[in-house]
């Protein structure tokens, strides 16, 4: 099992009934939210500073999510041809 | 170590109904800026690995709580200051800027179509490594072929369309009046899709593509001179 199938599981939306979002909504919504917060918006200089100084660990959770969406997508797309 | 982390900004008034709890379940607050709203929450930081998916749809909530209500120009997740003086000297300096695109894009919402080829249509019956390399690279034309024809026939909705190419394919960014999202779904899933490539909807989000270059990635003078901490 890759490790973006292990990224759907563990967010399926009985993990977050915070997130009224995700309710009744297919997984790749959720994918895109990740996508989206990662991805867009306002960049903050001082983020890479902190990257600079060292504190590396943000930075490698974020590959692993952003690296973790890719595959997801991947095996999504491949389930949908399967369907 | 705490931080202090940028969820977004909006033009703020009395009528807006905030979040209480951000990311962490930690407290949202506003702070406020000549108009300017920017809610943000002091954050442990650096976040941990394994909780980052979940930090990174409570932060979504907060965001869609506003982006539900007004327009909002969000931050990205990643987005920390050193603490809340930092957060209230960046907002004096970019309240005019944000304000100005709050402004332009109060009326709308992104709405994307992302076009990419469709499962296996690339992999099938293809023999060689240049065989598969020749059909990706049609599959790819064909879907710049498609993208253009859903910007075309959401051309009369969008009041802005943005186009990307990415290695998985292309994505159609278009600002869409707030309230007429279910015309572009409706519009874009429409438009006939050739059988080896694939669409995906979605929306509405922020309009994060059509900000101003400014207000995406703002230089900031003072946390330039922190870097060396």
């Amino acid at each position: 099992m890759g490790r973006g199938r292990r990224i759907l599981l563990s967010l399926m939306p009985n993990d977050f009934e915070s997130v009224e979002v995700l309710g009744g909504e297919e997984e790749v919504s959720l994918l895109e939210i990740l996508d989206h917060v990662l991805n867009y918006g306002v960049v903050i200089h001082g983020t890479l500073v902190i990257s600079l100084a060292g504190v590396d660990l943000v930075y490698l959770g974020l590959n692993v999510v952003l690296a973790s969406v890719e595959t997801a997508l991947n095996n999504l797309q491949i389930q949908e041809k399967k369907k | 170590m705490s931080r202090a982390l940028a969820y977004c900004g909006f033009h703020y008034g009395a009528q807006i109904a905030l979040p209480a709890i951000g990311v962490n379940a930690q407290p949202v607050q506003l702070m406020s800026s000549g108009g300017l709203g920017l809610l943000w929450s002091e954050v442990e930081w650096p976040f941990v690995p394994g909780q980052m998916q979940r930090n990174a749809l409570e932060f979504h909530e907060v965001v869609r709580h506003v982006f539900n209500q007004t327009a909002v120009i969000p931050f990205r997740l990643l987005s920390v200051f050193d603490d809340q003086q930092a957060l209230a000297a960046f907002a004096a300096e970019n309240q005019a800027r944000f304000l100005d695109d709050l402004e332009r894009l109060k009326a709308f919402v992104q709405m994307e179509c992302v076009v990419y080829p469709a499962p296996g249509a690339v992999q099938a019956g293809s023999s060689s490594g240049t065989a598969y390399l020749e059909k990706k690279a049609v599959a790819m034309r064909s879907s710049e072929g498609f993208a253009q024809a859903v910007r075309n026939a959401v051309a009369h909705l969008g009041h802005e369309v943005r186009v990307r190419e990415g290695k998985n394919g292309t994505r159609i960014f278009v600002l869409v009046e707030r309230g007429r999202e279910n015309d572009f779904r409706q519009t874009a899933a429409a438009v006939p899709i050739p059988s080896h490539l694939s669409r995906r909807i979605s929306g509405p989000w922020p309009a994060a593509e059509f900000l101003s270059e400014q207000v995406k990635a703002p230089q900031i003078v003072s946390q330039k001179n922190a870097g060396a901490k």
